[in-house]
């Protein structure tokens, strides 16, 4: 398990680092956390000639609330959005969603952007990402470009990047006021990519009948997915036990989940169709209580 | 002042004294000793289950600069023999093992070639560059297929993949179970495992051509057994290897026997001249290291109406892989001869059949009779469903009472100074199970299933020479120790056995300590090197406490004999009756009252060594003592576990509520080794049971090469265990030791299987399988609903 012969770069910014991609091409990955890329480069499933670190690039790294978005940097780690005192206060959802990924140590070294760029349809930050319909902005040496995360995310580890381009910032809309919130998953173990997760927003109007619902279902596809229809079909219904009943119903039917070692597709079916009916009351009960 | 009866280091919840070592990051494991100019070396292995080996052409890999070369089977074959597992013993066929395969492979990770080079890196770049041309063979991955007469055979030379069939019947066993009463049929079966130590295997081999001497430092539980078999496979004298097993983390049994890897590296240190060494990966550990269980299991009772054992009939199948480090009958054989365990029975009989398949050779894993308390209390739980009764009177109708030990087993084998009866009603009170009971009925009618699960365990702990030979395993169950004390009184003590994590440092300091009237803090103990231990048999099963420890505290015994008899020359006394050694200093009774000879150890070591004209007449100068003990046939522990278990019907998530053990181990040498001890036991059994799982798929290619798929839970998963000790001596062995290492995997496998079946009773699922993950649970609810 020793990955094989690789030549390192550590460029100073962004732009060395676009000039290094645009050079080297497909021999060269992109190294951030490297919680993903260093096992599979470890176990050869991976033998990239060429490195280039981006840990050193600090423009890279940050949590900004600007023009009414919260922008993270790629480089920022998921222990930082975690602990982030902003988020904490005013974006709760991204640090809650940041507590379930691995352990504390992958936290602390894994990346937002690296873990976007990785696309696993089992881990948190495509989720989230596609629930909240996050913009990716994207720089190459030609320029800087900008994909909703519904896009980029294309399939299993498949996203939409060219070989010379740097994901740099997700930016998040915010909540509306008073959106209601929820994400949670099923795993075998504490750490472990879900076996399915679900994250949804809820908002209702004064009148209690829903005024906008996302619902998004990880670990049912190839990507993480949004139930478009049935969100506008929620919108002026009451959400009451019924409702939840049917959109659980909806959950178990979506996707196309696979069977592996773990979970059969008919265990991820009925875990989507419990978990849809979880966050929906936890989101419910977050509307009402108006946060 | 003192007190001769009571122990004073034996008992004392004393400190690990390696912990400091372990702790600060300054232990010594393989890969924490530096050999300069040492070769590494990688191993090429099999993409498939079973394949013939046509050629490999390693010429390619060979040159790449810094790769020194790539060995195949043939050229071991000529600087080492190969291994005949031949034990003398009815039903278990003879097989030979060459050190690396020649032609064929037998399982996903087999041997192929193996590449040294000036680093891992290189090598592992090497591996990809030799050219191996293979045809695949069909594979067998199923036991029971594995049988058939038409199946394809493992090993063309036996004819069969019947590897062992042992069997053995009381004389009136078969005619009461064909009596026309009714038969309650119970089957239960334990997947594949491996040990997982978190260090993988490794070895570092130098050999000094100067004096034509191997030395090999390696990670091993039983550092002379294993230079016995390295030198006659290398064939060399046991004069000219030296097998140092340094810190060790982690063995479990994965780390008794001689592997082939090891075997390859030694060889080939002494064919290149150079020092060689070899760090196991995780996925060559998860794939190819040894495995455990996976076996299949029927009872067939009849009983009483009340509820009483009538005949019991046992069958076992259990697969064994592809090749046999150990007589394939080792381990499912103790399983079948102890399985009665607390509960009396005298009509009973057995068969027990092994069987070879395309998969990793199996081995002892912590406990190799795990499965048995399941299979027993998981049996009498059945028989209370099918009688209507509650489980805890089927036991207690059954159980061998205080006043009918020692009781004889149908098997022959004797049980005594154990207490089943008094641990379960002790147990049964702590939980309130009455009262637990009508809880469990008014949550049911809420929706919320709660099991309360039982499992009685009667642990074979330490195995002495008698039971090995009863039972059909060759070797010897003696342990060998000595103690010295230097000319300044400094005590060093070395045993047979080698240290794996167990704190055994710590503990036979405190049993030579007791023996030697000493502080345990001044006894140095000194493990894992055969050129400084005496020969002896090892850590398994669960033997140090009593055979380590014990022979330790007879060493001790018989050096505080000699410092006495100087004593009392030193002190101008006739005899030394009166003497005692304590606290490293000698004490003269008077009449009842103890006094200070102010006498020290140092002073009689100093005469012992320095001026041995005052010793007594005829005796030799020096404390040198060296002590071998043969422990009784086979010493027993005894414990009661009890699982509560919440079973979420809808996503099949098992929620451990409560876990008791109420357990009798003998005299405790540490109480906080035997807690640490015990916990490690139960957590280990509930970790099988619930998530670690080998998986290969039909065509023989194991799935789980990984941490990411092979799981082992964290701190997270584990539940608080509460530990009520009943402690009785065991009256046979020194100190009334009788050690404890693996009961508690034992019980927890079976306290956790009945309470998921209790909680699960409304719906009649009874859990006959493992692991019990959420997916399998939702499958069998799925079909109830």
């Amino acid at each position: 398990m020793k990955p094989g012969k690789f030549t390192y770069h550590a460029p100073e910014n962004l732009h060395a680092a676009n000039q290094l991609l645009a050079e080297l091409g497909d021999d060269a990955k992109i190294i951030a956390g490297g919680q993903s890329l260093i096992p599979v480069m470890n176990l050869r499933l991976a033998q990239p000639d060429h490195l280039i670190d981006i840990n050193g690039i600090s423009e890279l790294a940050g949590i900004h609330q600007e023009n009414g978005l919260f922008t993270l940097g790629c480089l920022t780690r998921h222990a930082d959005v975690e602990t982030s005192p902003l988020l904490m206060d005013k974006f709760p959802l991204l640090p809650a969603a940041a507590k379930r990924i691995g352990h504390l140590a992958i936290r602390n070294r894994g990346t937002i952007g690296g873990s976007l760029c990785n696309a696993d349809p089992a881990a948190e930050w495509p989720l989230i990402a596609i629930l909240l319909d996050a913009h990716l902005s994207i720089q190459s040496s030609g320029g800087e470009r900008h994909t909703p995360a519904k896009e980029f995310i294309q399939s299993v580890y498949t996203v939409d990047l060219g070989a010379d381009e740097i994901l740099t910032t997700v930016a998040f809309p915010p909540l509306a006021r008073g959106e209601g919130w929820a994400v949670n998953q099923i795993c075998r173990r504490t750490g472990d990519f879900a076996l399915v997760s679900v994250a949804v927003t809820l908002k209702l109007d004064r009148q209690g009948h829903i005024e906008r619902l996302r619902l998004c279902l990880g670990s049912m596809d190839v990507t993480p997915f949004r139930l478009i229809d049935v969100e506008q079909a929620a919108r002026g219904k009451i959400p009451d036990k019924a409702w939840i009943h049917e959109m659980a119903g909806i959950a178990f039917d979506a996707g196309s989940p696979e069977s592996d070692m773990h979970a059969s597709a008919q265990y991820r079916r009925e875990m989507a169709a419990h978990l849809t009916s979880e966050v929906l009351t936890e989101a419910l009960g977050r509307c009402r209580a108006g946060t | 002042m003192l007190n001769k009866t009571a122990f004073s280091s034996i008992g004392k919840r004393q400190p690990r004294s390696e912990d400091y070592r372990l702790l600060t990051g300054r232990g010594r494991y393989i890969d924490d000793i530096d050999i300069s100019g040492a070769l590494h070396a990688c191993f090429v292995r099999s993409p498939y289950a079973h394949a013939r080996i046509l050629s490999i052409d390693g010429a390619d890999a060979e040159d790449l600069p810094g790769v020194v070369g790539v060995f195949t089977g043939n050229d071991l074959s000529q600087w080492t023999t190969k291994l005949r597992m031949a034990p003398p013993i009815e039903g278990v066929k003879p097989l030979e093992m060459t050190t690396l395969p020649i032609d064929k492979v037998l399982f996903h990770g087999d041997l192929v070639a193996c590449i040294v080079a000036e680093d891992r890196y290189l090598a592992e770049d090497a591996m990809e560059l030799v050219d191996i041309d293979y045809e695949p063979l069909p594979p067998i991955t199923d036991m029971f297929k594995a049988l058939e007469d038409d199946s394809f055979l493992i090993d063309e030379t036996l004819g069969t993949n019947l590897i062992s069939q042992q069997s053995f019947a009381t004389p009136d066993v078969h005619r009461i179970m064909s009596n026309g009463d009714k038969v309650i049929e119970s089957t239960f079966s334990e997947h594949r495992q491996t040990h997982l130590p978190i260090e993988t295997r490794g070895i570092i081999a130098q050999w000094d051509a100067g004096c034509e001497h191997l030395t090999v430092h390696v990670g091993n539980q039983a550092t002379h057994p294993y230079r016995s078999a390295l030198a006659a496979r290398l064939r060399i004298s046991e004069s000219q290897l030296t097998v140092i097993s340094p810190d060790v983390g982690g063995g479990f049994g994965q780390k008794i026997a001689l592997y082939r890897e090891e075997l390859t590296v030694a060889a080939l240190a002494r064919y290149l001249n150079q020092p060689v060494r070899w760090r196991e990966d995780r996925m060559e550990n998860l794939m190819a290291a040894s495995h455990a269980r996976e076996d299949w299991v029927r009872t067939r009772t009849v009983v009483e109406a009340d509820g009483r054992l009538k005949a019991m009939s046992l069958e076992i199948v259990e697969d064994f892989g592809g090749y046999c480090f150990y007589p394939a009958n080792y381990l499912a054989r103790v399983i079948a001869m102890i399985l009665s365990g607390p509960y009396k029975l005298q009509h009973y009989a057995y068969d027990v059949k092994v069987v070879l398949t395309n998969k990793c050779g199996n081995g002892p894993m912590r406990a190799p009779m795990a499965i048995t308390s399941w299979i027993m209390d998981g049996t009498i739980d059945n028989i209370a469903r099918e009688l209507g009764m509650d489980p805890v009177e089927v036991r207690r109708i059954n159980m061998i009472r205080e006043d009918e030990f020692p009781y004889q087993m149908a098997t022959g084998e004797t049980l005594e100074d154990i207490n089943p009866f008094e641990t379960m009603e002790k147990g049964l009170a702590l939980i309130g199970y009455e009262k637990l009971r009508k809880q469990q009925k008014a949550d049911q009618e809420q929706g919320i299933y709660r099991g309360i699960g039982i499992c009685n365990v009667v642990e074979s702990t330490t195995y002495g020479s008698k039971f090995y030979k009863s039972a059909g395993i060759p070797g010897s169950g003696h342990e060998a120790a000595w103690v010295r004390v230097e000319p300044s009184g400094a005590i060093i003590a070395s045993v047979g056995i080698s240290a794996t994590g167990q704190g055994y440092e710590t503990a036979f300091a405190q049993t030579v300590a007791e023996g030697l009237g000493v502080n345990a803090e001044d006894v140095s103990v000194q493990l894992g090197n055969t050129d400084v231990a005496p020969y002896g048999m090892g850590s398994r099963g669960a033997r140090g406490g009593t055979a380590g420890g014990g022979t330790a505290y007879l060493a001790g015994q018989d050096a505080q004999k000699k410092v006495l008899a100087i004593a009392a020359k030193m002190l101008g006394l006739n005899t030394d009756e009166q003497l005692s050694m304590k606290g490293g200093k000698v004490w003269r009774r008077l009449d009842e009252d103890w006094s200070d000879t102010k006498l020290t150890l140092a002073d009689v070591a100093r005469i012992a060594y320095l001026d041995p004209t005052n010793l007594p007449q005829g005796m030799e100068p020096g404390i040198q003592i060296h002590k071998t003990y043969d422990p009784p046939s086979m010493t027993y522990s005894n414990s009661t576990h009890f699982c509560q278990v919440v079973v979420d019907v809808k996503t099949g998530a098992v929620c451990i509520e409560r876990y008791l053990i109420v357990e009798n181990c003998g005299t405790v040498i540490n109480p906080l080794i035997v807690e640490g001890q015990q916990h490690g036991a139960t957590i280990m059994g509930l970790s099988g049971t619930l998530f670690e799982q080998v998986i290969y798929d039909e065509n023989g290619q194991n799935l789980t090469g990984s941490l990411a798929d092979y799981l082992i839970p964290t701190a997270t998963e584990v539940p608080d265990l509460e530990i009520v000790h009943m402690n009785t001596a065991n009256k046979r062995t020194p100190a009334g030791i009788k050690g404890m290492a693996e009961g508690g995997v034992m019980g927890a496998i079976g306290a956790l299987s009945n309470s998921v079946s209790d909680a699960l009773l409304p719906f009649g699922i009874v859990i006959d399988k493992h692991p019990i993950s959420p997916n399998v649970l939702r499958t069998l609810l799925r079909e109830k609903e």
